[in-house]
């Protein structure tokens, strides 16, 4: 029991014997939830984690939290369609954030001086896994599986590694030297690289179950799709992803005045624009999908990267969306033009689309010759068992092939997977399914809830305008030059700071400034959740104050236990 | 020591500076003025280190002292009437939080009506505001009583009033001894509250208290107003040694020992009756007990000195309106615990400053003999200047 | 999901904090008590060397329930209307021992707008070097929600209900800052919780001047305002950015700056968030006016204090309150 005191004052901080944590109803839980960046990058990158090392100055630390997922930035932040950018939240407020310009640039700064991934050595039992096929799938899946402590062997067909990344993107969007530096590195981390190994040539899948754990399959699909017209191919005609890698490789390209390409995914942009450049006055596009746009449904976009779609109409490349070609007018043995017609897709019974061409719409485009880009599909040398006579693989999304225990697959030669990032996602996911089917451990627990606009609190922010990014104006572009410039390092960090960093704790002490109970503590050191901040229980009133001022939605409020 | 004329007001703005105070408040109010007029004037002088807060109204006046005190301060401030109501708040607050002050109340009436008169109903209307209140019989006392003042305070934890009649006192021109500096350097020492607001030791102080612990905190208050009869005494008696003067400590007696009457009062009345005392001496013996203290209430003292006596008249300044004398009510309580204690005649006399003369004595004396006193009179009613309902 | 603790215990890194808090937790404000966060971030800013005086009211009542106290500062209440003296005193004292220590004084609306104004007066008038602090929160809370002169318009406490005959307050929120502006004190300044650096700001400006100095802090009261628990601040934002409550300076009574409202928002965006303001929100021709009534004053503060941004500034409505990773606020 107390004893009065004289005029009955009372001790500095006394209140702290009463315990007001027993009013609160519900409490307040720090809580790393999902950015949206993070959960639509298919390469599984968590751009905000990184964004939020660069905004601290670290930009080394920045690219190693980027590599932890994705091994090759300096590529994908080229090369990629960036999803993540589509689906940041700041998008919604002012404009997303230059996340694919940041992502080249740590790429880059890891180039220039040298950093290496951190890796640990294997050790001498680690176990072997196999992996066929060197594009980013392969070499995502190699590296990951390195990381994760096995010993790897990369097979590879062609004499380089980087599959179509190396046979097929134009150096105006890849510079072979940013490719060569990136997979360089990735394949000295440890891992043994066969080039010249080809499945279904040189061995076959049960030879190397023979003295591997595990083997992941990632040959992408390197066959081009028969095309014709009602059965009429035109006379020379080649797939275009043919005359693209030829160009690549040997520099020739075909001289017309005049081309039509059919297809509206990469190949097809890409090889009408070095079309383009190389001379050739009249380089069309026929597609069936849309330029992308506002307003454009996401499904009738065309496949191709929105970035190159744009860049390409500047440079002179004439599209026809919503197209389909009706007849070939071929004169003697050549292609005169083409009759095409106006065409959708429509959503026609039980939720199927179907292309529709509209009759009395045709029109007649003078051409001197057509080249089909209308896709690719698995050269089944090799796999035949895998494929059991489909055109693709069909991994489950942890690239697991069902009834193929130990046999993992992923990248293009799975239906459904078209970019970089979703090869390097795939070869990500099936390293992790690797190591748990080998480990007999679980996989990773699911998902984190997805943190949205309104989950943030915005008043905390400032508009700011995303961080131009330049482009080389479009009279002096050509094959070799690069397009798009590199964002500087130091525009980097200020776009850094513009990053919500939803779902994740910014430091900013909103919540110890703000409670009116002194709840919530700061910590030098960091907490398990990787904060600075810890709630005293003891004398949080569940107010919920603190939840509704933090402006990255980092704090939830939870029911009284 | 050389006496030198003073009006009263003027004596004890001298004795409040001779107490070296850190801060004074000021406001005006008559007859209670002269006082800080006085201090202002010592300290423009530069005679007295001090600052002067010249208040906006005596709420603040006591508002300004209690903060000063607390921190860390020795600190007065001085008032009568209207301006010691205003304070009423704040003179429970201070008290509460045993801080040490003094204030000086030249007394006067509360009006409504508005007088300028003296008499005690101001410093009656606070008596339970839990200070000590020593009422001064002359200048002299006045002087004395300001040095006590200080001391007892700071040394009981207690604020405490002093209180001066209005211009019978403060207005006054008198030869009075004024002590040296050093005397009262050594009499009162410097000011040391125990419980200095300090960011080195950073207390707080006015909290809020439940019921769990009010009778206690009530019961420590009162208890050490009680224990302050012993610094009272204790001050009068070393200030005596020092000065050869003594203001009779919680109270005194003069008079015939065996004269078995005897007319108690407070303040200067006193005065006038001393010298009716000492002129009717054959025609009407009786002692007169002056009550210094009247807060603590020196029950034990006023038993003592009214051992043997068969006829107290307590005469006071002021009425409990709807009871009767204050005083009085509490003399009977206190004489009551006597085996056989003598019979208390309760009047009020000389109320909004009506003169005192010295023929009231004989009347007084004579009164006690009275075969059915009335329980409580105002001894100089002149019923005929009533209208007749109210006679 | 709990998160694991760091390995140091809450009571050791309370005591490891990287700032000084002045006002400690266990103190017994209601739950999203903007005062006790006012508080707080005044005396944080402060720091230990002051002595404050405080008013009766909330803000004094549930942070010294003896034997326990929530100040980390010497602290001193002593009754409703004498706070501006009892600090004037301490300063007095302060002065006459030559010690530097600030002293600051507390009040409530109540406490400043209406019984201690005349202390309150007296104190500026003689320019203490006193830093005197009002949490507004627009009524007497501490009573049960009484009208003060600082309730605004229309609105409902329990002695100005809305009825039949009424819609609330009948009068207008009295416009103090006025009144302490003329008298010409070195410093005055109007703040909310929704800024907390602007008001730390204002806090050392408010210290660092020689004589008086007086800020209003305007302080949400759930209980009082009937806004929920966790919107105190989003209501103390809306206050500025309304033009309600304008965020302003000034020297010697004359205007030296004003926040400006990069986003003006119509006045309902506020009063909608409010119990207070509930009736208001009736299908009823004199609610529709006291509406328009409100937005006329909110409009005609804007106008007087030129309130309305010309171009985005980092120190405007939206810009004050911005964050940056690893905290730590500008001013
Ligand atoms: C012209 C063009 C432009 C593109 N532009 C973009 C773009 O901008 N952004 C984007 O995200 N995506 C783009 N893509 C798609 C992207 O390149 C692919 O989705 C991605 O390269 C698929 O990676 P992968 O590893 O699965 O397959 P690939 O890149 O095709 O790599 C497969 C590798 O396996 C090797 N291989 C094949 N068969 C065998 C075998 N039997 N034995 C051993 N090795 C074998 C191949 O030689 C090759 O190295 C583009 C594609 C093309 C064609
Ligand atoms: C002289 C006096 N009158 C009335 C009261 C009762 N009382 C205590 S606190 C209070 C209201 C305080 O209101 P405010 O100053 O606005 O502070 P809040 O409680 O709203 O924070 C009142 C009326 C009192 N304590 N003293
Ligand atoms: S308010 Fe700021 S410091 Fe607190 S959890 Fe949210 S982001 Fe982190
Ligand atoms: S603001 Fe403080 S009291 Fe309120 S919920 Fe958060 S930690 Fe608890
Ligand atoms: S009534 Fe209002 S001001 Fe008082 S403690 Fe509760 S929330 Fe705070
Ligand atoms: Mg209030």
């Amino acid at each position: 029991m107390a004893t009065l005191t004289r005029g009955a004052f009372a001790k500095p901080g006394t209140s702290l014997q009463f315990k007001t944590g027993d009013w609160r109803l519900q409490r307040p839980v720090y809580l790393h939830r999902n950015a949206p960046c993070h959960v639509a990058c298919p390469a599984g990158e968590d751009p905000q984690a990184y964004l939020a090392r660069l905004a601290e100055g670290n930009s080394q630390a920045a690219w190693e939290t980027l590599v932890a997922a994705n091994p090759l930035p300096a590529i994908t932040g080229r090369v990629c369609h960036h999803p993540c950018e589509s689906s940041c939240n700041r998008g919604d407020y002012d404009e997303p954030l230059a996340i694919h310009g940041i992502e080249r640039t740590l790429g880059d700064e890891a180039i220039l001086h040298g950093w290496n991934y951190p890796v640990r050595p294997l050790s001498s039992d680690a176990l072997r896994v196999a992996v066929v096929g060197a594009g980013p799938a392969g070499l995502s899946a190699a590296y990951h599986l390195t990381r994760l402590g096995y010993r790897v062997s990369l097979f590879e067909a062609e004499s380089e590694a980087g599959g179509l990344l190396a046979s097929a993107i134009p150096a105006y969007r890849l510079p072979r030297s940013v490719l060569g530096d990136e997979i360089a590195r990735l394949l000295s981390v440890g891992m043994t690289f066969m080039p010249r190994t080809r499945l279904g040539r040189d061995f076959t899948l049960d030879d190397l179950r023979a003295d591997h754990r595990a083997i992941f399959i990632g040959v992408g699909n390197q066959r081009g799709r028969q095309w014709s017209v009602d059965g009429v191919v035109p006379r020379d005609s080649r797939p275009g992803l043919d005359i693209l890698k030829e160009w690549l490789s040997i520099g020739s390209l075909p001289a017309y005045k005049s081309v039509a390409i059919v297809g509206g995914g990469n190949t097809a942009v890409d090889l009408a624009r070095v079309l383009k450049f190389s001379g050739i006055p009249e380089v069309h596009i026929i597609s069936y999908r849309a330029v992308p746009g506002p307003g454009v449904a996401a499904e009738d976009v065309m496949r191709a990267t929105a970035r190159e779609v744009r860049q390409a109409i500047e440079e002179g490349v004439i599209i026809h969306e919503h197209r389909g070609v009706r007849r070939l007018i071929i004169r003697g043995e050549r292609v005169a033009g083409v009759e095409m017609v106006h065409t959708k897709k429509l959503t026609r019974s039980a939720g199927r689309r179907e292309t529709v061409e509209f009759e009395g719409t045709e029109t007649i485009l003078h051409v001197e010759q057509v080249i089909p880009a209308v896709g690719q599909e698995v050269d089944p040398a090799g796999l035949e068992m895998l494929l059991a006579g489909h055109p693709f693989l069909h991994p489950d999304s942890w690239g697991r092939l069902e009834g193929f225990e130990g046999i993992f697959a992923g990248g293009d030669v799975r239906e459904g997977a078209a970019t970089v990032s979703d090869a390097i996602g795939d070869g990500r996911r099936a390293a992790l399914a690797i190591d748990s089917y080998l480990r007999n451990s679980a996989l990773p627990a699911s998902q984190r809830p997805v943190v949205r606009l309104n989950d943030l609190n915005v008043n905390y922010f400032e508009p700011q305008p995303r961080t131009k990014i330049e482009l080389l104006p479009v009279g002096e572009r050509n094959a070799e030059r690069e397009i798009e410039q590199a964002l500087p390092l130091s525009h980097a960090g200020i776009e850094s700071h513009r990053c919500f960093s939803c779902g994740e704790c910014m430091s900013c002490d909103n919540c110890w400034t703000l409670c009116p109970d002194n709840a919530v503590l700061k910590t030098l050191e960091e907490t398990a959740a990787g904060d600075h901040y810890v709630f005293d229980y003891d004398y949080c009133k569940g107010c919920a104050l603190c939840a509704h001022e933090c402006p990255s939605g980092y704090i939830l409020m939870e029911p009284e236990p | 020591m050389a006496q030198q004329p003073l009006e009263g007001s003027q004596a004890i703005a001298q004795a409040v500076a001779l107490c070296r105070p850190q801060v004074v408040a000021a406001y005006p109010i008559t007859p209670q003025t002269h006082i800080v007029e006085n201090l202002a004037k010592l300290i423009a002088d530069g005679k007295l280190a001090c600052e002067l807060v010249s208040v906006e109204s005596e709420f603040s006046a006591a508002s300004v002292v209690l903060g000063a005190a607390a921190a860390g301060s020795r600190a007065y401030t001085a008032t009568s009437s209207q301006g010691l109501l205003l304070m009423t708040e704040v003179l429970f607050n201070i008290a509460g939080l045993r801080v040490p002050l003094v204030l000086t109340c030249a007394n006067r009436t509360v009006g409504a009506p508005v007088s300028l008169g003296n008499d005690h109903q101001d410093s009656m209307a606070v008596r339970d505001a839990g200070w000590v209140q020593l009422y001064c019989a002359d200048n002299q006392e006045a002087i004395d009583t300001t040095i006590h003042a200080f001391r007892i305070a700071e040394r009981c934890e207690l604020p405490v009033m002093v209180c001066v009649d209005g211009f019978t006192l403060t207005h006054t021109l008198e030869p009075l001894e004024v002590p040296a500096q050093q005397q009262v350097d050594n009499f009162v020492g410097p000011y040391a509250f125990a419980r200095t607001l300090k960011p080195t030791d950073p207390i707080t102080l006015g909290t809020v208290l439940s019921h769990e612990f009010y009778p206690e905190v009530r019961h420590a208050h009162h208890r050490a107003l009680l224990d302050a009869q012993e610094e009272i005494v204790a001050a009068d008696r070393e200030w005596h040694a020092l000065t050869g003067r003594s203001t009779g400590g919680l109270l005194s007696i003069e008079g015939p020992p065996d004269a078995q009457t005897a007319i108690l009062t407070i303040g200067s009345i006193l005065g006038t009756l001393a010298d009716a005392q000492a002129e009717y001496r054959d025609q009407a013996p009786a002692k007169l007990i002056k009550l210094r203290a009247f807060r603590p209430f020196p029950v034990d003292a006023l038993k003592q000195a009214c051992e043997g006596l068969r006829e107290l008249v307590v005469v006071e300044r002021a009425v409990s309106l709807g009871s009767g004398g204050i005083i009085a009510a509490e003399v009977r309580a206190a004489l009551s615990e006597m085996s056989s204690p003598p019979r208390v005649h309760s009047y009020a006399i000389g109320l909004g400053g009506r003169d005192v003369p010295m023929n009231a004595y004989p009347k007084l004396v004579a009164a006690a003999q009275s075969e059915s006193p009335p329980r409580f009179a105002i001894f100089d009613l002149q019923p005929a200047k009533l209208p007749a309902e109210d006679r | 999901m709990t998160l694991e603790q760091p390995t140091k215990s809450c009571s050791e890194l309370r005591r490891a904090q990287p700032v000084f808090r002045g006002l400690e937790a266990g103190h017994r404000a209601c739950q999203g008590c903007g005062q006790a966060l006012a508080a707080r971030l005044v005396t944080e800013a402060i720091g230990p060397d002051v002595l404050i005086a405080n008013a009766t009211g909330c803000l004094e009542v549930f942070t010294t329930a003896w034997p326990q106290s929530a100040w980390r500062v010497p602290w001193l209440h002593s009754v409703f209307a004498n706070t501006a003296a009892v600090a004037s005193g301490m300063e007095a004292a302060l002065k006459a021992q030559k010690r530097n220590t600030k002293v600051v004084a507390f009040g409530g609306d109540g406490g400043t707008f209406d019984i201690g104004l005349q202390a309150l007066s007296g104190m500026l008038e003689r320019n203490h070097n006193v830093l005197y602090v009002c949490f507004d929160n627009e009524a007497y809370m501490n009573t049960g929600v009484q009208r003060s002169s600082s309730t605004p318009h229309a609105a409902e406490t329990t002695t100005s209900p809305p009825g039949r005959e009424r819609a609330g307050k009948r009068h207008l929120k009295k416009d103090l800052v006025t009144i302490i502006a003329a008298h010409r004190i070195p410093y005055a300044a109007t703040a909310t919780v929704a800024y907390p650096s602007d008001l730390r700001k204002k806090v050392r400006r408010g210290l660092q001047v020689e004589g008086a100095a007086f800020i209003v802090v305007h302080s949400p009261c759930p209980l009082g305002w009937g806004h929920e628990n966790a919107l105190g601040i989003e209501v103390a934002r809306l206050a500025v950015q309304t033009g309600l409550y304008p965020m302003i300076e000034l020297e010697r009574g004359e205007l030296v700056g004003a926040m400006p409202i990069r986003e003006v928002h119509p006045v309902t965006d506020y009063l909608r968030l409010q119990d207070r303001f509930k009736h208001l929100f009736a299908d009823d021709p004199r609610a529709r006016e006291e509406l328009e009534h409100l937005q006329e004053l909110a409009n005609h503060n804007i106008e007087v204090y030129g309130l309305r941004a010309q171009k985005p500034d980092r120190f405007d409505s939206e810009g004050a309150d911005t964050v940056r990773r690893g905290g730590m606020r500008t001013a």
